[in-house]
């Protein structure tokens, strides 16, 4: 029987090195973001864009890194490319659940109306429930469920191009990507300052659920251990 | 105004929901740790002296 004193640490430095990290530059994206100047013709609603577009990029992020774990346990049977993807797709519905909620805040003030069935929102609203499939499929499918889930992240990782460059393929009234090249000074250092503040939000999350999972697969290890060990000794 | 504070609100509050869940999820697996911990004690003290 295996020694079961090798515990988990219970506080990792390097998750409260992160968690810290991350507060310091959301604080600072805060202040950099209520200092920024106000764009003219939306006035304040324009703010919105500081949290919006970095919740976006890491919708796509998401979508990447969960693909790419599938693919590596589609491929080569990797149970750590399945946590990858797992923990990946559930920060996907996270920040994407952001994008969907924030954006038709912003479109309400800007547009007058909430939602548009147009290119840009409908492939985002789309990307966003295949990743909900994946994270529901895992969480109630059993195990057999994992290559089924994998499949559907694969589906999702082809919807990124789309809703990338939907702008400029389709007729929409969503801001095209050129947008950020358009900020003035203040503006664009508010926005690349939540970006990174975002990014590193993500990095330290995604760490924190791969640890989770890591944990768990530990102990779902020695439980199987422990029984064999019972098993052997009856 | 109303419409700034809704979406930082919400993102704010779905990013603090989530990382409460992580960490309750935590909790659970070092309970079920803790439990299986009590399980190989139990049975480590039934267990008839080696040798």
């Amino acid at each position: 029987m295996e020694n079961l004193s090798a515990k988990p640490p219970s506080r990792p430095t390097h998750l409260w090195v992160m968690s810290g990290a991350a507060f310091v530059l959301l604080m600072w994206s805060c202040q950099a973001i209520a200092d920024a100047p106000r764009e003219v013709t939306m006035g304040l609603v324009q703010k919105i864009f500081y949290f919006h577009v970095p919740c976006a990029w890491l919708l796509l992020l998401s979508t990447f890194v969960c693909a790419g774990g599938s693919l590596a346990h589609l491929f080569r049977g990797s149970e750590r490319g399945d946590r990858v993807a797992l923990s990946a797709a559930e920060l996907g519905v996270l920040f994407g659940l952001c994008v969907l909620v924030s954006g038709p805040l912003w479109a309400k003030a800007a547009w007058g109306v909430y939602w548009q069935w147009e290119a840009r929102l409908t492939s985002s609203l789309l990307l966003w429930l295949m990743l909900v499939a994946y994270v529901i499929a895992r969480r109630y499918g059993g195990p057999s469920a994992r290559r089924l889930a994998a499949a559907i992240s694969l589906f999702a990782a082809i919807d990124v191009p789309l809703v990338y460059f939907s702008v400029r393929f389709f007729r929409s009234i969503h801001p095209s990507n050129t947008v950020v090249t358009t900020l003035g000074p203040g503006m664009r250092s508010a926005f690349w300052l939540s970006l990174l503040a975002f990014t590193v939000l993500w990095t330290t999350l995604f760490a924190a659920r791969i640890a989770v999972e890591n944990v768990q697969a530990r102990l779902v290890e020695l439980e199987l251990g422990f029984d064999q060990a019972e098993e052997t000794r009856s | 105004m109303k419409m700034v504070a809704l979406a930082y609100g919400f993102i704010w509050l779905a990013v603090f929901a989530y990382v409460v869940m992580v960490g309750r999820r935590l909790g659970r697996i070092r309970g079920e740790m803790d439990e299986l911990q009590r399980r190989v004690n139990r049975t480590r003290g039934n267990a008839p002296p080696a040798g």
